[in-house]
């Protein structure tokens, strides 16, 4: 078993899970790979730059690496915030450019600042684990624990109201929801799972550049989250892993890879307007396990 | 509910661990020469930097062909197995790991500086040689023990164009720089040409900074000729680079041009056409090498390209860095096969001997003669610069060795 792809999967799924928070108050976010962008760049940065921060053993310790995710969390999330504020009085294709134009800023900006190393980018990042296996252990339990929070996020006050600005906002708001702030909320919530994946994916990837948070990244992760499904958690985590891992699956196809891949995107929503995975997904999965057999293979809706 | 939280956590993990489990993996154990002794390339072969991967693979077949021609390793012959890398880190370093899976002794790659940045560690940490055939960037062999090069870094090559435009005309006095400000090997190469520049008292006038994926240069131009430049230095790729020095001629500058490394392959030929004429460019390969290692390689080239007569029968840099890096790898495999069977050796010990057998050899290559410093920086001995020069039509040319 290749860990290493494994990691890149539980990387693709914390991503997913970061554009579907914003979706699902209905506010499409693409600022995703931004604050990417700046987790991977803190860490990068604090690792190579801060001597204090290396300790004494061979690798790198993983206190240092949970104080970065601590650092990238605060910072985007304060940005979140002070930006939420201003971009999440747009609506629908309005918020994409704007959250696109966030992404191009931070990239501009990180490409002109000295200290973010311009193009090249800042390589020699050090590693705090051995081998493949321990970043995918570890972002196992990070996107555990994230997925968990996300379940709660389905049952709890905050994420009904979200739900309910998804369906309706004027309505959600004539029911006393303060649809500001819950959007803000799933904003901010995106920012963080997002800082914190670039906090490992910059020690899991060696180096960091400012193309790893670019546009592109805006579109691969926004399909994660369209072909899993965004009604509920498991749809983002299902895109994210299993788009990430298939073009190296389909390696033995050889020239034709890249075409496949590109074909199953397309179909993938042509076929699940809503996504692989949906809430009805589940229904149909619970009827048949509790032994209605005959109504669900007739396709009875009950 | 919390069993349904419980119940898709499993099946998502098991899922993904199934997913990712498609790749074996075989460290331990003996090397497995069962179909032939196994090396690994992995290409730039798609994203924006296909160009570059595509000329490589050519030149690695084509030593992988020379080699197994001549006997393989003792007898034995080699197996490559070619993966694209992509043009992103990501890809490039899954990339890695599969070869390194499969049991490879040896890997040539990543094409761009940055992937190597990323996927070097990955082969350090594995133990596998690692040879990288077009790596110009400061950095990439102190990656770690593992890691070497066969493409001389651009501080070496990079000045030597600029020292052969004062020696062609010595009444140069100002010079703008142009580079793309988000291309990696731009920025790297742009910072060498400006030290290059002001060591010979030329401060650059001006510097423009352009977007790799630009195709208008007009404002950029006009506000460099506003400077009365008399030469021209660019550290652009092909398709930018060539599109630039196009609309730079059609301004009216008569100048000199000196081009960097990216536009080091005959693709600007179709980009700019008869504006290409005249430019300077250093070279760590030349075509024109009278050396039998080099004869050997172009006629090769030549043969295998005879078969298409759209494409030039005279090979490009990466070609023959990509065929020398294959080179390296084969004859330090045959010295190492003599003094150790690699039959029945442990791979990763295997591994180990290779890298020291690679440093410690002199190769006789299309590049001239090379070594490597125990840090795996090649020792190239032959320099070249350049001039473009293109025929009547104006659609293909030739890079002429300078004196």
């Amino acid at each position: 078993m290749d860990a290493g792809l494994l990691e890149q999967m539980l990387l693709g799924a914390l991503l997913g899970l970061s554009v579907y928070l914003p979706l699902r108050c209905g506010q499409l976010s693409l600022a995703t790979p931004g604050f990417f962008a700046i987790g991977g760049t803190v860490a990068a940065l604090l690792s190579t730059r801060v001597p204090a921060l290396a300790g004494s053993g061979s690798t790198y310790p993983i206190t240092s690496v949970l104080l970065e995710m601590a650092l990238a969390a605060l910072l985007t999330g304060v940005l979140a915030l002070g930006l939420g504020r201003v971009v999440l009085r747009l609506r629908g294709i309005y918020l994409a450019i704007a959250t696109i134009a966030l992404v191009e800023i931070l990239r501009v900006v990180t490409l002109n600042l000295e200290f973010t190393g311009g193009a090249l980018g800042i390589f020699g990042i050090p590693q705090p684990f051995d081998s493949a296996a321990g970043y995918a252990a570890f972002t196992l339990a990070l996107l555990a624990l994230i997925c968990w929070l996300c379940d709660r996020l389905e049952k709890n006050r905050p994420g009904r109201a979200m739900a309910a600005i998804r369906d309706d906002e004027l309505a959600a708001a004539s029911q006393g929801i303060n649809t500001a702030d819950t959007k803000l909320l799933a904003f901010v919530l995106s920012a963080l799972v997002a800082g914190i994946t670039g906090v490992v994916a910059a020690h899991f990837l060696n180096s960091w550049n400012a193309k790893l948070g670019n546009f592109d990244a805006s579109i691969t992760t926004l399909a994660f989250v369209v072909f899993g499904g965004s009604r509920t958690w498991l749809g983002p985590v299902f895109g994210g892993l299993l788009l990430t891992a298939l073009p190296e699956l389909l390696r033995p196809v050889g020239d034709l890879r890249l075409i496949v891949f590109g074909a199953v995107i397309l179909v993938g929503p042509l076929f699940f307007p809503k996504g692989v995975i949906t809430p009805e997904l589940f229904k149909s999965f619970k009827r048949r396990i509790r032994g209605t057999p005959t109504a669900a293979a007739q396709g009875v809706k009950p | 509910m919390k069993r349904r939280l419980a119940s898709s956590l499993a099946a998502l993990l098991s899922a993904a661990a199934a997913l990712s489990a498609c790749q074996g993996s075989e460290d331990q154990g003996p090397v497995n020469l069962s179909k032939g002794v196994p090396v690994g390339a992995v290409l730039a072969l798609t994203g924006n930097a296909n160009v570059y991967g595509q000329d490589q693979k050519i030149g690695i077949e084509l030593s992988l062909a020379a080699l197994n021609g001549a006997g393989g390793v003792n007898g034995k012959p080699l197996s490559l197995s070619i993966e694209d890398g992509g043009s992103a880190e990501p890809s490039a370093n899954a990339a890695v790991s599969l070869e390194i899976n499969r049991g490879i002794l040896a890997l040539i790659g990543p094409t761009l500086s940055q992937q190597s940045f990323s996927a070097g560690p990955i082969a350090q940490r594995r133990g596998v040689p690692l040879v990288a055939p077009s790596n110009t960037a400061t950095g990439i062999p102190e990656i770690g023990y593992f890691i070497s090069r066969v493409s001389a870094q651009s501080s070496v090559i990079a000045p030597l164009s600029i020292a052969k435009a004062l020696q062609l005309n010595p009444g140069i006095r100002r010079a703008a720089v142009f580079y793309a400000q988000d291309d990696a090997y731009s920025t790297a190469e742009t910072v060498i040409f400006q030290q290059a520049l002001t060591a010979k008292g030329l401060k650059p006038v001006t510097v423009q900074r352009t977007q790799l994926n630009d195709q208008d240069f007009q404002s950029q131009i006009t506000a460099a000729l506003n400077q009365k430049p008399d030469l021209v230095v660019l550290s652009l790729q092909a398709m930018d680079g060539g599109n630039l020095i196009r609309q730079l001629r059609e301004l009216g500058y008569r100048g000199a041009i000196v081009v960097g490394n990216g536009m080091n392959t005959p693709n600007i030929y179709p980009i700019c056409q008869k504006y290409c004429d005249g430019i300077l460019i250093a070279q760590a390969y030349s075509p024109e090498l009278q050396t039998p290692a080099n004869q050997r390689f172009t006629a090769a080239f030549a043969a295998a390209q005879a078969r298409n007569p759209k494409v030039s029968p005279i090979p490009p840099q990466l070609t023959a860095q990509a065929y020398t890096a294959m080179q390296v790898i084969g004859e330090a495999l045959a010295r190492l096969d003599r003094r150790q069977p690699l039959k029945g050796l442990p791979l990763a010990q295997a591994r180990k001997a290779l890298m020291a057998e690679i440093l410690g050899g002199t190769y006789q290559t299309p590049l001239g003669e090379i070594r490597f410093t125990p840090e795996g920086e090649v020792i190239q001995k032959n320099f070249f610069v350049a001039q473009v020069r293109m025929n009547a039509g104006g659609k293909s040319g030739r890079f002429s060795l300078l004196p």
